[in-house]
């Protein structure tokens, strides 16, 4: 049995174990940055026998190349009901805020709507984007992530949103978190300063699950070809090219994609016995016991 | 008559430390040459960001000197910056923040006149959506202004400028965004580099990832924009005050004893700036420095970033 055939048993009996009669809720601002960031570990987790519901936050409708934003989003929304197919998600809820505008959005209105979802669910895990991530320019990613940070907490206690809890919604706390960013902050691997009680740095294996994570970041094409064409256009006003991108064809935007995806897997590696790994922030089940009583 | 002694060059950072101590110890950081670009955007705010201790007038005066055009984006009015009454310090901010721009060569200054420390309710997507315009009028390779991200960001108009910076630089080269801006001539553009600065003196304020060289006229110019500043630095009440309790500890300056409150105010303020920039050149090995945290046009992709080092041709 080689190596990787060995370690992909591992992933899935580990994965198995700790998946068992997991249910799983992640909340994204947009699509590509779920899927680049989060989406191997998520990937291995369904494939495990998790439940994933993916709320979406945003309609992703300025992130194309010479489309209208209606159609943008209309693709958007298609495409990444493909790539959460391919990572076995069961579901994916479009919110539909309009991408880029978030800053308008009241923070408690998106938050008492996501926490509708975490009362409905009632997902054993959480997924959000990272807020506290430093360096990353869309700042959809952090109005995101400190309503869906707000709503974890609020989700679980009674006085929120009452209304809701008439309808049968009672509170409900999810036991884990995973803050998820791509690797934009330089200071993302250090420790947080009180060990016990605030999410802390973490590296996962994707090695496993790496192919199909490609599969799902190249079913994004409406964003891909906004990325690759913007590259292109960027490198051809200053003089330069990308052999690979002197045809903007579907195989060669695709390659591109599957490189991003590998160049994330291996810098997230980076400093781990792994080939390929996802970067997070993570409070478990230890969240709320001290260090010295859980060693 | 007391015991008296000079107070030499060597003791001025003590001085200077009362004005406030504007470093913790830093990493060597990397000195790096500017981005390649004719045309830079500094956003700030106020009518002095870019010129204080933790402003960039260094950077200003390098870029003009190596022939980019600087353009100076003012967001508030200042109207509280200052002793006089709103409406005056309004006045007197913009006329001296002229008089800065000139001294360190910058092109022309756009006032939005937002409300002076007011930024925090306004709607944000309205401030971006300017600075989008104007960056697809101006065509800016580079912006510069507060780090969106740093900590300890006390004044709101500093973060919530900073923080329409961060997504106005690229997203103004988007076709889906502002579309009615083609109507006024206009083409999408992004800026393709973003240079952050942070208050060192409210805290850690963020970790500048490098430092820009400066030589000593580009020093002196920064000097001398910023205490043009009048309203609110180079107070002769602050050099008064100095005066006195050097007098308390029987100690005086020489090179201020031919000088009156206003010019003595002056040289501090100057001695401030050579100060800082001698302490960030010491840092990175040179004379002269200011530093940074600068975003490289492909840093938002950080997966293709070795992908793209190893294959991008450059005929």
């Amino acid at each position: 049995m080689s190596r990787s055939t060995l370690r992909f048993f591992a992933f899935w009996l580990f994965g198995g174990l700790l998946a068992a009669q997991q249910k799983v809720l992640v909340i994204s601002a947009d699509s590509a940055n779920l899927v680049l960031s989060a989406g191997g570990l998520l990937a291995g987790m369904a494939r495990a026998g998790a439940d994933v519901w993916w709320v979406r936050v945003t309609n992703d409708e300025k992130d194309s190349w010479k489309l209208a934003p209606e159609e943008t989003a209309l693709r958007s929304r298609r495409e990444s009901e493909a790539a959460a197919k391919l990572l076995g998600f069961r579901q994916v809820i479009h919110l539909g805020y309009r991408a880029g505008e978030l800053a308008e959005t009241p923070f408690t209105t998106l938050r008492d709507r996501l926490v509708i979802f975490i009362r409905h669910y009632r997902p054993n895990v959480l997924f959000i984007p990272n807020p506290y991530t430093e360096y990353d320019r869309v700042l959809d990613r952090f109005y995101t992530g400190r309503a869906a940070e707000d709503a974890w907490r609020a989700a679980a206690i009674e006085n929120f949103v009452p209304p809701f809890t008439h309808l049968g919604l009672a509170p409900h706390r999810a036991g884990e978190i995973y803050y998820y960013a791509q690797p934009l902050d330089p200071q993302r691997r250090q420790a947080e300063s009180t060990s016990t009680f605030v999410p802390q740095p973490k590296v996962v294996d994707i090695t496993p699950m790496l192919e199909t994570k490609i599969r799902a970041a190249q079913a994004l094409t409406t964003s891909n070809e906004a990325m690759a064409q913007a590259l292109k256009a960027r490198l051809e006003t200053t003089g330069r090219r990308l052999p690979l991108l002197d045809t903007l064809a579907p195989a060669s935007i695709q390659k591109l994609v599957e490189e991003n995806v590998r160049g994330l897997a291996k810098l997230c590696a980076q400093g781990t016995s792994y080939s390929a790994a996802e970067e997070f922030h993570y409070a478990g089940v230890e969240f709320r016991i001290p260090r010295k009583y859980r060693e | 008559m007391g015991f008296r002694r000079t107070f030499g060059s060597g003791m001025w950072a003590a001085v200077l430390l009362c004005l406030g101590t504007p470093s913790q110890a830093q990493e060597q950081l990397p000195l790096r040459p500017l981005p390649p670009g004719k045309t830079v955007f500094v956003l700030q705010p106020h009518h002095d960001d870019h010129t204080t201790d933790h402003g960039m007038g260094g950077l200003i005066a390098r870029f003009v000197d190596e022939g980019y055009d600087v353009y100076y984006l003012r967001a508030s009015n200042d109207e509280k910056d200052g002793t006089a009454l709103p409406a005056e310090n309004d006045k007197i901010n913009l006329r001296e923040a002229l008089a800065a721009a000139k001294v360190l060569g910058i092109k022309e200054v756009i006032n939005l006149n937002w409300r002076n420390d007011y930024t925090a309710p306004i709607p944000l997507n309205e401030l971006r959506a300017q600075i989008i315009f104007l960056i697809r009028k101006y065509k800016p390779d580079i912006v510069v202004g507060h780090n969106p991200w740093e900590h300890y960001q006390k004044n709101p108009d500093h973060r919530n400028v900073g923080r329409a910076m961060a997504e106005a630089y690229w997203m103004a080269g988007l076709e889906n965004v502002h579309p009615e801006h083609f109507l006024l001539g206009v083409q999408p553009h992004a800026a393709s580099y973003l240079i952050g600065k942070a208050r060192l003196d409210w805290g850690l304020g963020h970790r500048p990832n490098v430092f820009f060289e400066l030589n000593a006229e580009q020093v002196r110019r920064k000097q001398i924009a910023y205490h043009t500043h009048r309203n609110v630095y180079a107070n002769p009440a602050t050099a008064r005050a100095m005066r006195a309790e050097l007098a308390r500890l029987g100690l005086y300056l020489p090179e201020w004893e031919a000088l009156d409150d206003q010019e003595a105010a002056v040289l501090m303020e100057a001695w401030h700036m050579e100060w800082i920039s001698r302490q960030r050149g010491r840092q990175a090995g040179v004379e002269f420095a200011e530093d940074y945290y600068f975003m490289d046009e492909f840093d938002h992709l950080p997966g293709l970033k070795a992908y793209l080092q190893q294959h991008v041709r450059t005929p």
